[in-house]
């Protein structure tokens, strides 16, 4: 079960990431991405709406599959950012694995 | 795939001490300028921020890293930043051949050829030419990438330096968009190919522009490499994805997961196969990774180098190089 915490949009804000409640979740990123799998970004977007970062931890890994490319930035109705969002959550996985002392398996 | 972590710290920690991720000498990475006699004095400089001679130390690496990827060899990736800084160094001087960095040193030399033509003053100080940071940046590790920019950004304003002639999406869009934002560092930053002027005759030639990521999107510059094209009098058969719309060469993903990396350009190398053109890239990385599938690219700069002396209008020819 994850957590809600709505602060954690505030708290992206030090990791550079300001558009976090912009998004609608309407998909588009998710239907443009070329790695057209498992709802990504829209799902780290949504953990990220939520505050569920056990999820984001948990799934961080998979953040460093993003090409960053930028499809999803240029194609967002809402003009939220995904693909910078993305490299946001990457700063705040970083950040936590550091400073956990987290070892790679 | 492998961990992050491992990637980014290996990588951080050789820009940390040799101010490359390869943690390999200076010397060895940048050595395309010699025999060129090149101004050194100047306020302009031409930039390649390593990236061009980068792409055999990278295809090295990533043939390696996709042989071990998910076996039980990968998590050892992680203690490459163990070893003593020297040892990676010494080791750098034998991981590329002359025939390997042949055709990348012979593309910088054509982006000169094609200023001079065009009649654009500029140095060079090879010493002064450094890596800008970005795959720091792109990986997430905003710190490093921070103080990285920091020290690259003073060497460069002690030397006087006020306008850069950059040569590929990532090191331009680095410096034109990321110093200023996060080290308060500006630069006039222009691309090689807006300050081409050339001209050539039409002969019926077309080719198939790949638009990097930033370039195309990030940089909305797709425009310029097609009026340097009309100009020399040669027609592009654009791809359905191309400009602000296209698709990545998968390059950006070769360190973490080059399985994925190589399922990215396969996809982009089958719709550029559509238009029976020549491909011609205009980033370093996305060269690599596109020739990597099998695909038969040229640099932009080669091609318009070949394409301008061949037509026999310019003058200065023995500039060409």
């Amino acid at each position: 079960m994850a957590f809600v915490d709505l602060s954690f949009p505030d708290e992206l804000e030090r990791f550079g990431v300001s558009t976090t409640l912009d998004c609608f979740n309407c998909g588009t990123c998710a239907a443009i991405c070329p790695l057209i799998y498992e709802h990504f970004p829209r799902q780290m977007i949504r953990y990220a709406q939520i505050g569920a970062r056990d999820r984001i931890l948990e799934n961080g890994v998979e953040l460093w599959r993003c090409l960053h490319c930028g499809l999803c930035t240029q194609t967002c109705p809402r003009e939220a950012n995904p693909g910078e969002l993305i490299l946001g959550l990457r700063r705040y996985v970083l950040h936590h694995w550091r400073r956990d002392g987290h070892v790679p398996s | 795939m492998y961990h992050p972590k491992a990637i980014v710290d290996l990588i951080a920690g050789n820009v940390r001490k040799t101010r490359n991720p390869f943690g390999a000498f200076h010397f060895v990475m940048n050595r395309w300028w010699k025999n060129l006699d090149l101004p050194r004095d100047g306020s302009t400089l031409f930039y390649t921020g390593l990236m061009v001679q980068s792409v055999p130390f990278i295809e090295r690496i990533t043939r390696q890293l996709e042989a071990l990827e998910d076996t039980s060899w990968a998590p050892l990736v992680g203690y490459g930043s163990w070893i003593p800084k020297r040892l990676v160094q010494v080791g750098s001087l034998f991981m590329t051949t002359p025939k390997e960095r042949a055709p990348y040193e012979q593309i910088l030399k054509d982006m000169v050829a094609l200023l001079r033509r065009s009649g654009v003053r500029f140095a060079y100080r090879p010493d002064l030419d450094l890596y800008s940071g970005i795959l720091l940046y792109d990986l997430g590790d905003q710190e490093a990438f921070e103080a990285h920019a920091r020290f690259v950004a003073k060497r460069l304003q002690e030397a006087g330096v006020r306008t850069l002639i950059t040569v590929d999406p990532h090191t331009t869009y680095a410096f034109k968009v990321l110093y200023p934002k996060y080290v308060g560092a500006e630069f006039e930053v222009r691309t090689y190919f807006e300050l081409l002027r050339l001209q050539g005759e039409p002969n019926g030639t077309r080719v198939t522009l790949h638009d990097p990521c930033f370039f195309g999107r990030y940089l909305k510059l797709s425009h310029v490499p097609r009026r340097v094209l009309r100009d020399v009098g040669v027609a592009v058969a654009d791809v359905q994805q191309s400009g602000p719309l296209t698709h990545c060469c998968g390059g950006p993903a070769e360190s973490v997961s080059p399985k994925l990396s190589r399922e990215i350009v396969e996809r982009r190398v089958d719709q550029l196969k559509q238009t029976g053109a020549p491909i011609l890239s205009m980033c370093p990385i996305c060269m690599g990774n596109l020739k990597k599938a099998g695909a038969d690219v040229q640099d932009l700069a080669s091609f318009l180098a070949r394409r301008v002396s061949s037509s026999g209008n310019g003058q200065n020819r023995k500039d060409q190089t």
